[in-house]
């Protein structure tokens, strides 16, 4: 990937809806604004997701009915919700991303196969 | 002009099901790579500028999510504190006391995250949000004692946090719905909580009804001091409850009873304060990191109960003044009562504020019952009208096109709509906060300047129809009444005093600016003592015009002299209050002259300062430079006639203190006339609060007054002094003996916030 393949490919993310998972465990769901050289990522309208405390997790079982589509961390018998809240504008610091995922529709992703083989 | 509600965010993404996740880590780690230093990746309209607003995640600053070492998720976000577990009455008292302190804190202006929303209790009642009111409780979901058991914190505190959350959602409610500003007034955030303002208040009422009777129950079990102070709080929430919800209700119910109530819990609340035992670990600014926030995490307000408790008293005591604003006795009486009692000291609070706007207008009624037209015939009639046949052309009584009434009545009717809005807003915006007043004063003033002109072209089409009578100048020329346009100057001169005044109160203007400022003040009062005379000139024609059907006594006559007579003695009243301000304004003015020219009036820009008299000058006259009238005056002859240029020191002393003699006469003789304008047979005395406030106002300008004779009296030793020290040679400025200080705002020295009077003490030479 040469220098220019390389802009090209990050522009074509600007816009889109990046999962950003940090080196302590939260997730940043947001639009993809700006990223440069050190991998710092500016994220807008971002949602904070964070793992249920343990308390909660504890607590699922007689709790069974509270549950709701989204993401949901898996654990052997229940699914309890990440909990999540609106924070906004937000920069995470290149060095604190573990992950980075790209939220796509099926079509999406077919039409970047095709490009891709061609 | 008010409220961002820039994190108005859905309460969840919306995210499709279908959407799919997909591992791009390293694609984009080999591509960031590839950049150069400094290079950026950005959508086209995303700006630097917008990028510095970002928070930064993972830094303890900025980031209310993070964790610092060695904190555990349990830790921080738990707090480790059970909400569930049974409390001593002390703590249940500890706790309400705490909660009321923040409740205050909200009042004045903080964030509920840094206040009220720093409660575990408050926390678990309000997330998950609840959808019905049972579900509010501090063992929310899970918890093994899913059963309410009765006891203090479940029955008791749970209560009292469920009326208080309620209490908020009223307050909440009134202040979004009229204009104030965001973190300057108050912070209408709520971080995507409900303040449960689906429930009806009933509930909230018998859940405090239901705890009062429980600890009355209780018998010896519970100290009898303690249940006391439990149950005084709980009925002191249920009053504050019921006169919040009351709202603006208070138009019809005239009832000021609750918040009476409120206000004798007071006593006992502050006595049994000692009783309880704070519970600091039930607040936590931690939970920060669980509301939906855009700001970086900040640490808790904590102010004491004695603050606390004044807040609320003032804000009690304000609000049952407020009746006294509802009785309409005229536009004239209703602009002195609004503004005695929003110039109080501390200024009312935002909540009272918000419902004194509402108050005034609310769906094109003022008071809940004189409709918008009304009121602005009222204060022409007052003023400029009475018993017009303007006012009383009706297109319900004429109905031929023909007919000059009909047009005259057309006329009037885009007056109306024309001039009723901004009108009402000179009422309104007395209802901000002290700066946003003069602000939103400067901006409307250019507004009166073009409705005045719009104005003198009604008048002069409504001269024609109502074929006014003119009235004949000393040199033979005809002039006309103009009372639309003279109406709308008046209003506008109002203004004009009202933006130096306040000035003065804001501390706007340095020492060096006060001889000029108070030169410009009584400018404009000389010039709109003028523009009454003529008003006054046209009244008194028409009032003569009267007399001869007055001696045929016919009826409408007697009426007509009647409304005559009370606009006469209107702008009587005007003319001695303006008369008391110039003659201040004018002495204030030679006293700072004499200050400036012996250099020992203080100055806040140093010798090498880049501002000049010339653009300070430019600067004030900022926001009269497009006002077409009163013209402004160039800047040469404001320095010659505000320097008096010209004058000796002794010319200018007299003037001093015959002015300051003047004054307060003039000001005795505004004290003796009252507040309000009085209709002979109407009702004594219904507003006694509002009018001692006035009164003490007046007292207040008198008492600077007598501080101004004073400096005077000083200035006059001292410059005696220095003339006979040399021999009657020529005075050598800057070696008067005396030294000069100016008092700041709240200082005791400061008598009246609008007069600025200088402490002058003699030096005694040694």
């Amino acid at each position: 990937m040469d220098e220019n393949h390389a802009f090209q490919y990050l522009e074509s993310l600007i816009g889109q809806t990046l999962r950003l998972h940090a080196t302590d465990t939260r997730i940043f769901v947001g639009t993809f604004k700006c990223t440069d050289s050190a991998r710092n990522i500016i994220l807008a309208s971002t949602y904070e997701y964070r793992f249920p405390s343990p308390s909660a997790v504890r607590d699922a079982p007689t709790d069974a009915e509270n549950q709701d589509a989204g993401i949901a961390a898996e654990s052997p018998n229940v699914k309890v919700n990440m909990t999540s809240r609106f924070i906004g504008l937000v920069v995470v610091p290149g060095h604190h991303i573990t992950k980075i995922e790209l939220e796509e529709t099926p079509q999406q992703s077919r039409v970047r196969e095709v490009l891709k083989k061609s | 002009m008010l409220l961002s509600h820039s994190v108005g965010n859905p309460v969840m993404r919306v995210i499709s099901q279908s959407v799919v996740p997909r591992d791009i880590t390293d694609e984009f780690t080999t591509a960031a790579s590839k950049l150069r230093t400094g290079q950026l990746v950005k959508d086209e309209y995303f700006t630097l500028f917008e990028a510095v607003g970002a928070l930064e995640i993972m830094d303890s600053k900025m980031d209310s999510g993070y964790l610092g070492p060695g904190q555990s998720d349990v830790q921080a976000l738990e707090d480790d504190y059970d909400p569930t577990r049974e409390l001593a009455p002390e703590q249940v008292i500890g706790i309400m006391d705490e909660l009321l302190c923040h409740e205050m804190a909200w009042h004045m202006g903080h964030p509920l995250s840094q206040t009220l929303f720093t409660s575990l209790y408050l926390d678990e009642l309000l997330w998950p949000v609840p959808k019905t009111i049972e579900e509010a409780h501090f063992c929310r979901p899970g918890s093994s004692m899913n059963k309410e058991e009765p006891g203090m914190a479940h029955l008791v505190l749970r209560a009292y946090c469920l009326a208080l959350i309620k209490c908020c959602d009223f307050v909440h409610t009134r202040i979004t719905a009229e204009y104030f500003y965001e973190e300057e007034d108050f912070v209408t955030q709520l971080y995507n909580r409900s303040l449960l303002s689906q429930f009806d208040h009933a509930y909230f009422r018998n859940l405090l009804d239901r705890a009062i009777s429980w600890i009355d129950e209780q018998g010896d079990s519970v100290d009898a001091k303690l249940r006391e102070a439990m149950k005084c709080r709980l009925v002191f929430r249920r009053e504050f409850l019921l006169s919040l919800e009351q709202d603006l209700d208070i138009i019809q119910s005239r009832s000021t009873c609750h918040f009476s109530s409120c206000l004798s819990q007071l006593g006992p609340m502050t006595n049994s304060v000692s009783l309880g035992r704070p519970v600091p670990e039930a607040f936590s600014w931690k939970i920060q990191r669980k509301l939906a926030s855009t700001v970086p995490p900040r640490p808790m307000v904590k102010i004491s109960f004695e603050d606390a408790l004044a807040h609320l008293k003032r804000l009690c005591q304000d609000a049952m003044d407020l009746l006294e604003v509802l009785d309409y006795r005229g536009p004239h009486n209703l602009k002195v009562a609004v503004w005695a009692l929003l110039s109080r000291k501390p200024q009312p609070s935002v909540y009272i504020r918000s419902l004194l706007q509402s108050m005034i207008m609310k769906n094109v009624t003022v008071l809940g019952d004189v409709p918008l037209k009304q009121f602005l015939y009222d204060e022409l009639a007052e003023i400029v009208l009475p018993s017009s046949i303007l006012l009383q052309a009706s297109k319900d009584e004429t109905e031929m096109p023909s007919d000059p009434r009909f047009q005259i009545a057309n006329h009037m009717d885009a007056f109306v709509k024309r001039f009723s809005q901004p009108f009402v807003d000179t009422f309104r915006s007395a209802c901000l906060n002290r700066c946003r007043i003069r602000r939103t004063i400067c901006h409307t003033i250019v507004d009166w300047d073009n409705l005045q002109m719009e104005a003198e072209d009604l008048d002069e089409q409504l001269r024609t129809l109502n074929n006014e009578p003119p009235l004949m100048l000393q040199n033979g020329d005809a002039t006309y009444s103009y009372p639309l346009s003279s109406w709308a100057y008046h209003q506008k001169l109002n203004q004009f005093r009202l933006i130096i005044q306040l000035g003065f109160e804001l501390s706007i203007y340095s020492p060096e600016e006060l001889p000029g400022m108070y030169w410009y003040l009584s400018h404009i009062c000389s010039t709109h003592l003028g523009h009454i005379d003529r008003i006054r000139t046209f009244i008194v024609a028409t009032a003569k015009r009267n007399l001869a059907a007055l001696a045929g006594e016919q009826r409408d006559a007697v009426e007509r002299h009647a409304a005559l007579q009370n606009t006469l003695r209107l702008l009587e009243r005007l003319t001695t209050q303006i008369v008391a301000v110039d003659a201040f304004a004018i002495s204030l003015h030679a006293l700072y002259v004499l200050l400036a020219r012996h250099n020992v009036l203080p100055t806040a820009s140093g010798a090498q300062a880049y501002s000049s008299e010339r653009l300070r000058y430019e600067l004030r006259m900022k926001p009269f430079l497009q006002i077409t009238l009163p013209e402004l005056v160039p800047f040469d002859e404001f320095h010659r006639e505000a320097m008096l240029e010209g004058d000796s020191d002794e010319i200018v002393l007299d003037r001093a203190a015959k002015a300051i003699s003047e004054a307060r006469k003039a000001w005795e003789a505004t004290l003796a006339k009252g507040a309000f304008m009085r209709d002979s047979q109407g009702p004594g005395n219904p507003t006694a609060a509002i009018e001692e406030d006035w009164n003490q106002d007046v007292k207040n300008v008198m008492r600077a007054c007598i501080g101004a004779s004073l400096a005077i009296e000083s200035v006059k030793k001292a410059l005696a002094t220095q003339g006979s020290s040399q021999d009657g040679r020529t005075p050598n400025p800057g070696h008067l003996q005396l030294q000069v200080s100016i008092p700041e705002m709240g200082s005791k020295a400061r008598w009246h916030d609008w007069w600025i009077v200088p402490q002058v003490v003699l030096v005694s030479q040694t």
